[in-house]
């Protein structure tokens, strides 16, 4: 039957083009729908100008080197998609401007008065040494932190031969468990490492949105040590070239994408999704449903409030929304050396605690704290000669834009924008604002256009000890609404990412091609 | 092995897995409100189609007419999206059985789609279809469905000089009249110098509104440039065209300008060599959109040998049919004369809504309406608006919903 599917795919962001691409190489008949007129969700691009941005990927730590893959670079692989991988050996600058009368206040570059100047190397020891010059005393603690990563993968490994007997496992991993139910924070006093310290180890919350005090150790620890090991990647032509390489493996394996077509409903018979609505007017059907939209927006959107279980409506109503991003893409007219720019990604903040930068931005608008990004540092001929590109990244949480009106919203965008710019030029003691030849601002109600997710966030549910990646890994039938409506994306077991979304669809695949070959 | 983390217990974690499901059942059970400030915002600005109808018809001159829109609740637009001034509405219509789109830019100030209300102003083009069609059958309660604003053509205070040169042409004026509308109102905040190419006075459109302008807001002035050998320079009129002398006449000699040009495509191949001898930073000169290209062969980059007719095999939401065209058109104006829409809405090719695969064939694409994204090109996306066929093709094709 022409409308009949095995598996349709709701939504082809990174979750979904991963779920559509395993589903249609397994020899599924597979039919991927997407809304916008272009695959990817965050990983995308746009033209202005001369200029093309990369809307989302601050970097990739999953992607590795050819002798030692990370697993972005794996799923790329075995699905056949290829990308031009540019790689980078530096992690972050922390930059914490000083007051003019704090006593632990420095002269640091370009006569910018610091209380934390920390740029990181990737590597162990070289991450760790760095940290130990700058904070003395803190090599010991940060070296055992990145023992016990290496433990924890061991353990994944150990898990995944499934060889290993529940004894044994918990005998030699019992650190593993700890670091699963404790914070950061929590993790990083056990072993003794300086306050100081602290503060430029758990810098990179900002890229996973959860704070030291309330994320667990284990996962903060199954990032940062990607990152530091490997340091990070980008691809060359953005990321939509990722998508489009994924776009590519789809249709090769015989699978359909569609864009431009909405799913306005899922259709129920017999209390379970039987097939979808497509732009208020095609029906198609499918066995299985794999869907790469947010659950707070999917639910209320392709159901009636009578269809929608229990549970799932609690878990909705029930969980907090993950970060919201204000970002900033300037296109400009000097190269980085002109700028005087020379770290990938630079974040800076008022406050140097981490846990004081996720309380400060609570429901704020401005200010506090901006990430910059300048990808001509990765990738040089990102841009035309004589130029660079900047992405300013600023972060907060909840309903933020609460009473703007439509009319207030152009004023709003430019103000924030000033603002942020601002910050990095007195961080960095650069100019910034003479040289902006093209300029894009994105707010939450941009991200709520191309993402469809509440708040705007492209970071999903709130990770929390409570509820955890780990957790909700464990626990992953039972938040899911319907047996043969799965979801994948940010809102799943990893949270944001790159290399998260992609794990989520590939899982979801996986269980949707072993139930159809099985005959469910 | 000794542990690291001696103090921390492994039980800890088992109790927090055990309550993760109970902390859920504490939480209510009521219908989610799928929707927030940001997804209403997102909405307001952007919806995906307005249904209006024209309230009023004023006649600017010969075969050039501005219809004021207002919403259609009955069709359910209750509300006008706000805009920032120089932004267009594309105009979607059926003529003939032929979808089209089009282009145009908003005349009216974003104040005035606050109270209901968007003007547009259509000039008819040589052996244009849909001016042609809009100016004959456009009349006071005609439904129109337009998209949302869209464009890049605004001010912004942080990338563009305080002061703006606006260069304009025939009904390029559009833009600058909702922009000196905007500075009036406190919308937007810069001054702006409009030069304005006309052939001769009585060919000025919008001459008493400009004036009226001027007198309301002195951050804005409009000198005249007529093109007609038989006009008078005076007061607020210049004789000739926009020159690289008549833009130094004009702008701040102390402090830095924009340069904003809006009009047709000979304006601006005059305009852009007349601007290289000011030496301007490319920031600072910005054109609206170039509008629909034609003639390619006519292009000095053009191939030898393309056959006058190629046959287009589309796919489009899981249909598969075969058309022919001519290769004098772009491939979306060949897919609308076969009578299939496609989600078309600058037609200049920097949008980029009409992205389409192509699974085989060969296009030309003017290397000034090159917008692409790179891995696009890559991949073997086209935008049909500003691609022409070179062989025949073979296209997937996103539905115009």
């Amino acid at each position: 039957m022409r409308n009949n599917y095995d598996v349709i795919v709701i939504g082809a962001g990174n979750g979904g083009l991963a779920a559509a691409a395993t589903c249609a190489k397994a020899g599924l008949k597979t039919l991927l729908l997407e809304k916008h007129n272009l695959p990817g969700g965050s990983a995308s691009s746009f033209v202005r100008g001369r200029f093309e941005f990369e809307p989302s990927l601050h970097e990739l730590c999953g992607v590795g080197t050819p002798d030692n893959p990370g697993d972005i670079a794996k799923t790329f692989d075995e699905l056949g998609a290829k990308v031009d991988w540019y790689s980078h050996d530096e992690t972050y600058r922390l930059i914490v401007p000083a007051e003019e009368d704090d006593p632990e206040g420095f002269e640091g570059e370009n006569g910018v008065r610091v209380k934390i100047d920390a740029a990181m190397p990737a590597g162990f020891e070289a991450f760790s040494r760095k940290l130990d010059s700058i904070v003395p005393g803190s090599y010991e603690s940060s070296m055992k932190v990145f023992h016990l990563s290496t433990l924890m993968y061991e353990a994944f490994d150990d898990l995944n031969s499934g060889k290993i007997n529940p004894v044994k496992f918990l005998t030699k991993y019992g650190d593993v468990f700890k670091m699963a139910g404790h914070t950061v924070r929590e993790c990083l006093d056990e072993l003794g490492m300086p306050k100081k310290a602290q503060n430029i180890f758990t810098a990179y919350w900002c890229y996973m949105g959860a704070p030291p005090m309330r994320f667990d150790f284990l996962y903060y620890m199954a990032m940062m040590h990607g990152y530091v090991e490997r340091g990070a990647s980008m691809p060359h032509l953005r990321s939509n070239e990722m998508s489009c390489a994924i776009d590519k493996v789809i249709r090769e394996a015989g699978g359909e994408i569609r864009y431009n077509s909405e799913v306005t409903r899922v259709l129920m018979q017999n209390g379970k999704p039987c097939g979808v609505v497509v732009n208020g007017k095609t029906k198609l059907f499918a066995k299985q449903f794999i869907c790469n939209v947010h659950p707070n927006f999917a639910m209320p959107d392709f159901f009636r409030p009578a269809q929608i279980p229990a549970d799932a409506r609690r878990k909705i109503n029930g969980r907090s929304v993950a970060a919201s991003l204000f970002t900033v893409y300037l296109g400009m007219n000097r190269t980085k050396e002109q700028l005087g720019i020379h770290n990938y990604s630079v974040f800076i903040s008022t406050a140097d605690d981490s846990d004081d930068q996720f309380r400060l931005v609570q429901g704020k608008m401005l200010g506090n704290y901006v990430i910059i990004n300048c990808l001509n540092e990765v990738i040089p001929d990102c841009s035309p000669e004589g130029t660079s590109m900047l992405f300013l990244t600023g972060i907060t949480y909840g309903d933020v834009m609460q009473g703007v009106r439509p009319e207030d919203y152009k004023k709003l965008k430019t103000k924030i924008a000033d603002e942020m710019i601002t910050q990095c030029e007195k961080a960095l003691g650069i100019d910034i604002k003479p040289y902006i030849e093209e300029i894009e601002i994105a707010l939450p109600p941009t991200f709520s256009r191309y993402l469809n997710t509440p708040n705007g966030s492209p970071y999903g549910y709130q990770l929390d000890l409570w509820d955890s990646m780990l957790s909700r890994t464990i626990q992953y039938n039972k938040d899911q609404p319907f047996d043969n409506f799965l979801f994948c994306g940010a809102s799943q077991e990893r949270g944001d990412g790159y290399g998260c979304a992609y794990y989520t669809g590939k899982k979801a695949a996986g269980l949707v091609i072993k139930k159809l070959k099985e005959g469910k | 092995m000794a542990g690291l983390l001696n103090n921390l217990k492994i039980r800890d974690y088992i109790t927090i897995l055990a309550n993760r499901q109970k902390q859920f059942g504490l939480a209510d059970d009521s219908a989610p409100a799928g929707t927030d400030a940001s997804r209403a915002l997102a909405r307001a600005l952007h919806p995906n189609r307005q249904y209006l109808k024209v309230a009023a018809v004023t006649e600017r001159a010969e075969d050039v007419k501005s219809f004021t829109l207002v919403p259609d609740p009955e069709r359910g637009t209750k509300e006008l999206a706000y805009f920032g001034a120089g932004k267009y509405l594309t105009v979607f219509a059926e003529i003939d059985g032929q979808p089209v789109t089009r282009a145009y830019s908003i005349s009216s100030s974003p104040k005035a789609s606050l109270e209901g209300r968007y003007e547009l102003t259509v000039k008819l083009v040589d052996g244009g279809l849909v001016s042609r069609y809009i100016l004959d059958n456009w009349q006071e309660g005609t439904p129109v469905e337009v998209s949302a604003p869209e464009g890049n053509f605004e001010y912004q205070p942080l990338r563009d000089a305080k002061t703006v040169i606006g260069l304009a042409g025939g009904s390029g004026i559009t833009p600058f009249l909702s922009m000196a509308q905007a500075i009036r109102d406190g919308d937007e905040d810069f001054e702006l110098i409009l030069l304005y190419g006309s052939r001769n006075k009585k060919s000025i459109l919008f001459a008493k509104e400009l004036a009226q302008l001027e007198k309301d807001c002195e951050k804005f002035k409009v000198i005249h440039v007529l093109s007609d050998s038989r006009a008078k320079a005076s007061e607020g009129f210049e004789k000739g065209f926009i020159t690289a002398d008549l833009i130094k006449k004009y702008a701040p000699a102390d402090k830095p300008y924009s340069v904003f040009l809006c009009g047709p495509q000979q304006m601006y191949a005059f305009a852009d060599k007349e601007l290289e001898k000011l030496g301007l930073e490319r920031k600072y000169i910005r054109h609206e959109m170039f509008g629909e290209f034609h003639n390619p062969a006519a292009a000095p980059d053009y191939p030898a040998g393309v056959p006058e007719t190629v046959k287009i095999t589309v796919t489009q939401a899981g249909e598969t049919r075969t058309v022919e065209g001519a290769s004098n058109d772009s491939v979306l104006q060949i897919l609308e004369k076969n009578g299939i829409a496609a989600p078309a809405r600058c037609r200049s090719g920097e949008c980029g809504w009409c992205r389409s695969l192509m699974v085989s064939g060969k296009v030309y694409i003017p290397p000034h309406l090159e917008y692409r994204r790179l891995a696009d090109r890559q991949f073997g996306y086209i935008h049909p608006c500003c691609s022409f066929p070179l062989t025949d093709l073979v296209l997937d094709v996103p539905e115009a919903k």
